[in-house]
């Protein structure tokens, strides 16, 4: 790829905003290009991350999921009470999560599938449904982890001491299933027929139908993967906080679908990819833990936060409409009579 | 078809939805009626014998205490002192409440309770406003109402709370003076910069500090922090804060969140000798920290003082005992009562408790 290539894309502009911004703190801080500091920055963004590529893939399809926050807590809330200590592994915990979340997605997917119903709408239904029987029949309230999760998120791979203030940062394992993650999307979504099916569905759903894709099919999968994940990512942030807390994932989605949107996703499906769903969710990480580096008082941090938010999309959004420009200068070459 | 189907599908959901929530509402019922049962019995008892020389002591009351869930931890602490409330007086005092913390089941046993002929009724209220018209009439048949966690309330003879915002901060200041030596520089954490009550407290620390501990000084650059109640942002804000700051030795945390995600950035930094964190903390969450040694200790009010002087409260309302500033209800932290400014009806104890690593297995919730 050529470089007047990639400054035609929406990932190198918000790659561009997340490199000066870092300068920008470390001008200001001197504590940003630190060891310690990036890895608090990783750690950061590990479970974000994660659920923001569900969520892309989600949004490639054409669809939206606000429920996942609200698919995992119920899922993680009922392995760590319902089978507190039962098992010396973390896998078994996983597994029953991750099933649970994918039962979970099959409701959301059989709805938004079957129904036609619009996507939004039935996942805010249902992410208040599965609060509800978390709170009504689980009785939700902190919760000691189980042990075998608790060793699980004491793993590190890695510890980082700044050499001048002594501050030491870690690096819990959770990142390698992150980056596994990512990668496995990439290639699920690059090489396979499967992602051509979500890119032509999100794309021009009647269109992907007469070429022969079942959309359908699709979205079912589409939603099931996105429910499997929450279940899995929210096991992943209960063993990372080292607590069984109901309620700390809830509100998440709007952050994560910003991110996405951010890095050039489409609200309206079949455009984005990984990197600019990865790059966006990093922008949003960093410029949310580097506020107080920044200097920026507690009162003021909303507003820097949505400047980020509005400059980082409208840079992505120029960026589209010159893309579609082009593509009309020829149909448009004629003047109309 | 198709729409048919869901149709049907929906309602069926709807159905079952409303013979869960009837289901559980009558679960609820089960045991208060037994227990209501069994305490009809004890004062019938009990009655005969006292009827002599009821004057003394007035033990024939007979005092209900409705909280906001009765299988939530906390409440289930509370009932431990309405017992021992009840053991220590020979009254007629027992504790129920909706399984789930929901307002409507809540009125609903009220209204039960009320038609047990208890002389007065406690409430800790899920919404005090929709509690209003069931409290009013309570009192219209002449049952004495104590609330508790309800300043608001209009229809009550005392709401009675734990203690004042400014003098539980206060109390925050003072545990975290004594980790760092009185010298130092610190900062407070908040869940939002809007929640009223946490804002009361860090304001009160403050003003504690101000008064008490001239070597202490508040971080200038970031007075306040937003944890967003929320404890793994509390963690972050405070490592960001410690990196930034690397002069801050100490944290008020004022959430029951704060407290626990700053200890946790405090030891993964490796600060765990030089940086102190007090604050509000849940037992349950903060039990294997402060058996670890991350967290030194944390502030809270224990609900067993508070169901037991709701219940002494009540008896000496119902004995016609002045109350009054300096009221004392028996327990050591409602011992001097103070009478709020702006509402005679609004006592204030000072009910905080601190919790080490040596007393947190007492308390479950």
């Amino acid at each position: 790829m050529n470089l007047k290539k990639i400054t035609k894309k929406t990932e190198f502009y918000i790659a561009v905003i997340i490199l000066v911004f870092c300068i920008l703190v470390q001008l200001r801080s001197g504590q940003f290009f630190t060891n310690n500091n990036i890895v608090d920055l990783l750690r950061s963004m590990t479970i974000p991350m994660m659920f923001c590529v569900g969520e892309m893939m989600v949004l490639i399809s054409g669809g939206v999921d606000c429920s996942f926050p609200a698919i995992a807590s119920l899922s993680m809330y009922f392995v760590c009470t319902r089978m507190d200590g039962m098992f010396g592994n973390p896998l078994p915990y996983f597994l029953v999560a991750i099933l649970l979340g994918l039962m979970m997605g099959a409701l959301n997917g059989f709805i938004v599938a079957k129904f036609k119903f619009p996507a939004m709408i039935v996942t805010l239904g249902t992410s208040s449904l599965f609060l509800g029987i978390m709170q009504g029949i689980l009785g939700s309230s902190e919760y000691p982890l189980t042990s075998a999760l608790n060793a699980l998120g004491t793993t590190k791979i890695l510890t980082a001491t700044n050499a001048q203030s002594g501050l030491t940062s870690e690096l819990p394992i959770h990142f390698v299933f992150m980056v596994i993650l990512i990668v496995a999307t990439w290639f699920l979504m690059n090489k396979t027929m499967l992602g051509r099916a979500i890119y032509a569905v999100g794309g021009d759903e009647v269109a992907a139908a007469r070429a022969g894709f079942n959309v359908f099919g699709t979205r079912m999968f589409i939603f099931c993967l996105s429910g499997a994940l929450a279940g899995f990512i929210g096991v992943c942030r209960a063993s990372m906080l080292l607590t069984v807390s109901p309620n700390n994932m809830i509100g998440m989605e709007m952050d994560v679908i910003a991110a996405c949107v951010l890095g050039g996703v489409s609200l309206v499906g079949g455009r984005g990819g990984i990197i600019g769903a990865v790059l966006g969710t990093a922008l949003m990480t960093i410029v949310s833990n580097s506020l107080i580096l920044l200097g920026v008082s507690t009162q003021w941090s909303r507003v820097f936060t949505g400047v980020i938010i509005i400059v980082g999309t409208a840079v992505s959004a120029i960026q589209e409409q010159r893309r579609k420009k082009k593509l009309f200068v020829t149909v448009s070459a004629k003047p109309e009579v | 078809m198709k729409k048919k189907l869901l149709a049907t599908l929906l309602t069926a959901a709807m159905a079952a939805t409303m013979l869960i929530g009837c289901g559980s509402s009558s679960d609820t019922n089960a045991p208060e009626k037994d227990a209501s049962g069994d305490d009809a019995q004890t004062t019938e008892d009990g009655g005969e014998a006292s009827d002599g020389d009821a004057s003394a002591s007035g033990g024939d009351y007979k005092i209900a205490v409705v909280v906001k869930g009765n299988t939530n931890g906390w409440f289930v602490r509370m009932e431990e002192g309405i017992k021992k409330w009840a053991d220590e007086t020979g009254i007629n005092a027992w504790m129920t409440g909706p399984t789930d913390t929901d307002s409507a089941q809540q009125i609903q046993i009220i209204q039960d309770v009320m038609n047990q002929d208890i002389d007065a009724l406690c409430v800790v209220p899920v919404d005090p406003a929709a509690c209003e018209p069931v409290l009013q009439e309570a009192r219209d048949k002449g049952i004495k109402v104590i609330t508790h966690e309800g300043t608001t309330v209009q229809n009550c003879d005392y709401n009675i709370e734990a203690f004042d915002n400014a003098g539980y901060g206060a109390f925050i200041m003072d545990n975290l003076a004594e980790l760092m030596g009185e010298e130092g520089t610190y900062t407070t954490m908040v869940g939002f910069l809007t929640t009223a009550s946490h804002n009361e407290w860090a304001d009160g620390a403050v003003a504690q500090q101000e008064a008490k501990y001239a070597n202490m000084t508040l971080l200038e650059a970031l007075p306040r922090v937003e944890s967003e109640n929320n404890t793994e942002t509390a963690y972050e804000k405070a490592k960001e804060v410690l990196k930034t700051y690397p002069e801050v030795t100490g944290f008020v945390g004022t959430c029951s969140d704060d407290t626990p995600g700053i200890a946790r950035a405090i030891s993964e930094l490796g600060l765990s000798e030089k940086v102190h964190v007090v604050g509000t903390g849940m037992p349950d969450e903060c039990r294997e920290m402060l058996k670890d040694g991350s967290l030194t200790c944390i502030t809270l009010w224990d609900p067993a003082d508070a169901g037991y002087a709701m219940c002494e409260l009540a008896r000496k309302v119902l004995d016609g005992e002045e109350i009054g500033n300096g009221t004392d209800l028996g327990l050591e932290a409602y011992s001097n009562l103070v009478v709020d400014e702006s509402n005679e009806r609004l006592l204030m104890g000072n009910g905080f408790i601190s919790l080490t690593a040596d007393n947190v297995d007492e308390y479950h919730f």
